[in-house]
């Protein structure tokens, strides 16, 4: 036993898939004593906020530590902030289309630029030729130009307790800094906000715990019901192998997923759990599991040892664990991994097709991509919505495969080297 | 020999089979039009037609042509004409078919219609009052969906002269009209065809209604600015311009594209990136964060307003209780509750993306958030009424003072030993209603109420929320409404009369089974009621009654329909402070359909 492990922990294969899955349970049971709370819980008003820090406004107006820096690029910084180069562009076209000659508006020039446009500007003119979306892409960028050169202090105010009167509370000017590490509130979200805006990473985590519980609860029924028909067909062989055969058969040629479909659909959402989902993408996936094990026992059945045991009396149950299981052990821990993989993957289908858990309850990685999908995350550039979703579903089928690999080359006479 | 001679016969069959097999996708196609459509000459649209086409005739019963024949406030009519077009930006009756305002006689009774002696059909004959009376007489005599209700509101419709007809309304005992905002409503929803062309497809229906309402008349003859030809097939519709419009003599001019084409897209997002590709004109469809393709993707892509809410939200998708289970219907306290303690600003920020103005902007009542619909209560009188909701306090004092309280411990509220649990429903994949339910169900979290979301499919859903005897649902949406000449007398009563209880197939109103005798009064009462301030009383009374009783409550504004334009090609589309009083409905639905007359080639 200790030599296998050794055998199987030298597999180059094994180690990497295994320190992959290793590192994403260790990081899906500490993460949340981090950031503990309901990973479901909508914390974002608006949709997919993009990844980054966020920083309460309100607490920073409020520190007692203000720092004054005297930085040369500010204003620049400033203004290159709030006046990007496609703003420059929808300026000169509305500048043209207002009447200006073309050589008299130069973009590169902030100052001028700036001086001619706030002369020329006005919302009211509608320039001959101009599309609305162009006008009204020029009347956005003028309202975002408003008080650019102001550089006065901001007054804040708060209604006076007794009066109700706006009262001064303290001013701001363009030099006051803060340290983020003084704010009471700072909000990093690695991976932004979802559609429902809930904390993008800590629903990934706590969504491939439960697809991996689903993937392993999917896996081990798959594998468990794919092993004892396996078994019994292949040892008892006769009828009992003609019409386990049969049915293996025959869920061989209906295509599994439709058959996925098919039950989940008519099992109904209300009663879609990810238990009950997990149950029946097990019941639909033991088939291929069947046919290998029992292709295994058939050429295990007329063994000295087995027939030896037949011969003593030993019951059929006990030949079939002490006897024929054992050297199908490792085939069926091969098995197992990959059914758990594919156990995950079909959760993930099914719910992007909107037959998956029902929603209010878990997320699941499936579930993810659903909602990420219906409010078209790939059209709007929202990559964090999907993308890491993707590279888990990567991550841990191709480590669990690795797995695989490493432990075929252990285990298969053919591979061992 | 033999056997050469049948292989040839047997692949003369299968080739048969192939020209028939391929000749089955159902094609239909009117008159000429080019295989290849000249881009600087077509409007494309998206959103509207879902499926293929399967008739043209205005009384099937499902013809499933968005393009030609559309039910909605607004009769979609760039084909078929009404007497009337409605503009829901100030709800006024417009002439379409029609030679100015219609006429009520002194005891309201009748109303007197005058045709526009320019109109005529695409065949070239007027339009005359005998058309007009046919048709509406064709649609009771069949049965057809619209005529089923005719005869509660119209008694008799007749061609008084050439060009003059006389809708006579349906009268109570007391010998006024049933309901004169009905009889107006249908001089804006009937289109009018040809009394000629309705009698030859009778005739060749042998008279059958069923097969009279089957008949798909692709011969079809109409009187609209498109009803010059048309194509169809399962990937596209195309209509073409009548160039001989008689509507020059209203609108000085034809409509701008020759041809107005739909693609029939799969789903929300291939109609999306089509519209960012420049091949979709004009989008009426929910586009989740809508500013991100002028902002980020600097598209030229606008819609009616520049700024949240982006368009005219003429519809409240509303949470309905279920009165047939008795908990909601004996406790107002949880009714209200729940309705306080939902967050609709996360509804508008995360299901809506902001396309819906906030129960502040617009407080919550009867009314949507026109400005006409606006003036018709009193808002101080209701004040007290309104809430803006995550109001999750005021929701527990609410609920403990009703005595509903959590007696075994378990954080869940109960009611005689058992607790308050109820699903929340909607249907599958209507995207930001099901985000909607999401957060009603967060709700219940926060005030001891288990509630769970339950998204059926739609085929499933409308078959159960529209029986009044069903328990299975709790509480559920469904908008239901618009705006038209009847609103929002039509809302009221949507919400509140008592006469659709225990209805079976019930898609006019009150889907959850409320009853209260005052509001059923004033919805008697307002069809009737001409003075302004009676009108603003009454209204403003069916207001109190809904916030007090809480049968429903609204989730959100909506639009009727979305309104997202590309001018890549072109431009000119209505849009607000343009001076033009056209209302954002896609150019195709009422007064709406003027826009195409201002359009212009970005690049002629």
């Amino acid at each position: 036993m200790k030599t296998t492990f050794r055998q199987i922990f030298r597999q180059a294969n094994f180690v990497i898939g295994f320190s992959i899955i290793t590192l994403i349970l260790l990081v899906i049971t500490i993460y949340p004593l981090f950031n503990p709370g309901s990973p479901l819980q909508m914390i974002g008003q608006g949709t997919f906020f993009k990844p980054g820090t966020y920083v309460n406004i309100y607490d920073s107006l409020d520190t007692s530590k203000v720092y004054t820096l005297r930085l040369d690029d500010a204003a620049a910084n400033r203004i290159g902030k709030k006046l990007l180069p496609a703003d420059r562009e929808t300026m000169r076209a509305w500048l043209i289309a207002f009447g200006l000659p073309e050589e008299s508006v130069q973009i590169e020039y902030t100052d001028d630029l700036l001086q001619l446009w706030w002369n020329s500007y006005d919302e009211n003119v509608r320039p001959q030729g101009m599309t609305s979306a162009a006008r009204k892409a020029a009347a956005r960028v003028d309202a975002k130009l408003a008080g650019l050169y102001n550089m006065e202090s901001l007054t804040i105010t708060q209604p006076d307790e007794t009066t109700g009167e706006p009262a001064q509370k303290m001013t701001v000017s363009e030099t006051d800094y803060v340290n983020v590490s003084d704010i009471a509130n700072v909000r990093v979200l690695p991976l932004g906000t979802d559609n429902f805006g809930r904390d993008t990473l800590k629903e990934l985590l706590a969504a491939t715990a439960t697809s991996l519980k689903i993937g392993l609860l999917a896996g081990c029924i798959a594998t468990l019901v794919g092993l004892a028909l396996g078994l019994f067909a292949g040892y008892v062989g006769g009828i009992v192998d003609d019409i386990i055969m049969f049915f293996a058969n025959l869920f061989t040629v209906i295509p599994g997923f439709v058959l996925l479909i098919l039950i989940s659909y008519s099992i109904g959402q209300e009663s879609r759990g990810a238990t009950t989902v997990a149950v029946v993408i097990g019941f639909t996936s033991w088939v291929w599991t069947t046919r290998s094990v029992r292709a295994q026992v058939l050429s295990l059945r007329n063994r000295d040892h087995v027939n030896l045991s037949k011969l003593s009396g030993h019951s059929l149950i006990r030949i079939l664990v002490t006897d024929i299981l054992p050297y199908i052990a490792s085939y069926v821990v091969m098995a197992l991994i990959l059914q758990i993989c594919s156990g995950i993957l079909s959760e993930a289908q099914l719910s992007m097709l909107g037959l998956g858990p029902k929603t209010t309850e878990v997320p699941t990685l499936g579930l993810m991509m659903f909602w990420g999908m219906q409010y078209t995350a790939h059209l709007n550039g929202a990559w964090w919505a999907y993308f890491p979703v993707i590279v888990m579903i990567a991550l841990i089928s191709f480590s669990l495969n690795l797995m695989n690999t490493g432990l075929d080359q252990v285990f298969n006479p053919q591979l061992r080297s | 020999m033999k056997r050469k001679f049948s292989s040839a016969v047997l692949a003369a069959l299968m080739a048969l089979c192939l020209v028939l097999g391929t000749a089955s996708f159902a094609v239909a196609e009117s008159a000429a039009i080019p295989s290849e459509l000249p881009r600087n000459e077509t409007l494309y649209f998206a959103g509207q037609q879902w499926g293929s086409v399967v008739g043209w005739s205005i009384f099937m019963d499902s013809a499933n042509n968005a393009m030609a024949i559309a039910e909605a406030a607004s009769r979609r009519i760039p084909v078929n004409e009404t007497l009337y077009m409605y503009n829901l930006l100030d709800g006024k009756v417009i002439p379409l078919l029609a030679d100015g305002d219609y006429q009520w006689n002194d005891d309201q009774t009748e109303i007197t219609v005058k045709i526009n002696p320019a109109a005529h059909f695409s065949d070239g004959t007027p339009v005359k009052a005998t058309d007009v009376a046919y048709t509406y007489d064709t649609h009771i005599k069949y049965q057809t969906a619209n005529g089923v209700n005719f005869p509660e509101y119209i008694a008799e419709v007749s061609a008084l002269d050439e060009y003059t007809v006389v809708f006579k309304a349906a009268l109570n005992d007391s010998g006024a009209a049933k309901n004169p905002l009905e009889v107006v409503n249908q001089l804006l929803q009937i289109y009018i065809w040809p009394q000629s062309y309705i009698e030859k497809l009778e005739e060749r229906n042998n008279y059958d209604a069923a097969a009279f309402k089957l008949d798909t008349a692709e011969d079809f003859i109409a009187s609209g600015p498109y009803a010059g030809g048309f194509y169809a097939d399962d990937q596209k519709v195309i209509l073409a311009r009548d160039d001989n419009y008689w509507g020059v003599a209203i609108f000085g001019s034809l409509p701008a594209p020759k041809y107005l084409a739909h693609n029939i897209y799969p789903d929300n997002p291939a109609g999306q990136v089509a519209l960012a590709a420049g091949e979709v004109d004009v989008c009426q469809q929910f586009i989740a964060d809508v500013q991100l393709l002028w902002e980020e993707q600097d598209l030229p892509i606008s819609t009616y307003i520049d700024e949240p809410p982006y368009g005219i939200c003429v519809s409240t998708p509303s949470a309905f209780y279920n009165f047939n289970n008795p908990i909601l219907a004996n406790n107002v306290a949880i009714r209200k509750a729940i309705a306080l303690a939902v967050d609709y600003d996360q509804i508008n920020a995360n299901a809506m993306t902001y396309q819906s103005p906030t129960f502040v902007q617009s407080p919550r009542s009867l009314m949507i958030p026109t400005d006409g619909e606006q003036a018709m209560y009193d808002h101080e009188a209701v004040k007290d009424l309104q809430w803006i909701g995550n109001d999750i306090e005021g929701a527990n004092k609410l609920l403990d003072e009703a005595g509903i309280v959590d007696t075994n411990g378990d954080g869940i509220r109960d009611i005689d030993g058992k607790n308050l649990s109820f699903n929340a429903v909607c249907p599958n994949g209507w995207t930001d209603w099901m985000a909607s339910m999401e957060i009603v169900a967060a709700a219940g979290k926060g005030i001891g109420i288990e509630i769970t979301t339950l998204f059926p499919e739609w085929s499933e859903v409308q078959n159960v929320f529209t029986d009044g005897t069903q328990t299975s649902y709790d509480i559920f949406m469904y908008a239901g409404d618009g705006a038209g000449p009847t609103y929002p007398w039509q809302r009221v009563r949507q919400r509140m009369s008592s006469e659709f209880i225990g209805r079976t197939g019930n898609w006019s109103g009150n889907w959850g089974q409320y009853s209260n005798p005052r509001a059923d009064e004033i919805i008697q009462l307002i069809p009737s009621v001409t003075d302004p301030d009676e009108l603003k009383a009454l209204y403003t009374e069916a207001v109190e009654i809904y916030l007090t009783d809480v049968p429903s409550f609204a989730l959100m504004y909506r639009p009727q329909l979305f309104y997202t334009v590309n001018e890549s090609v072109w431009t000119g589309y209505p849009e607000q402070g343009d001076g033009y009083n056209i209302p954002p409905t896609d150019l195709t639905d009422g007064y709406g359909i003027a826009g195409l007359y201002h359009l212009e080639l970005v690049n002629p």
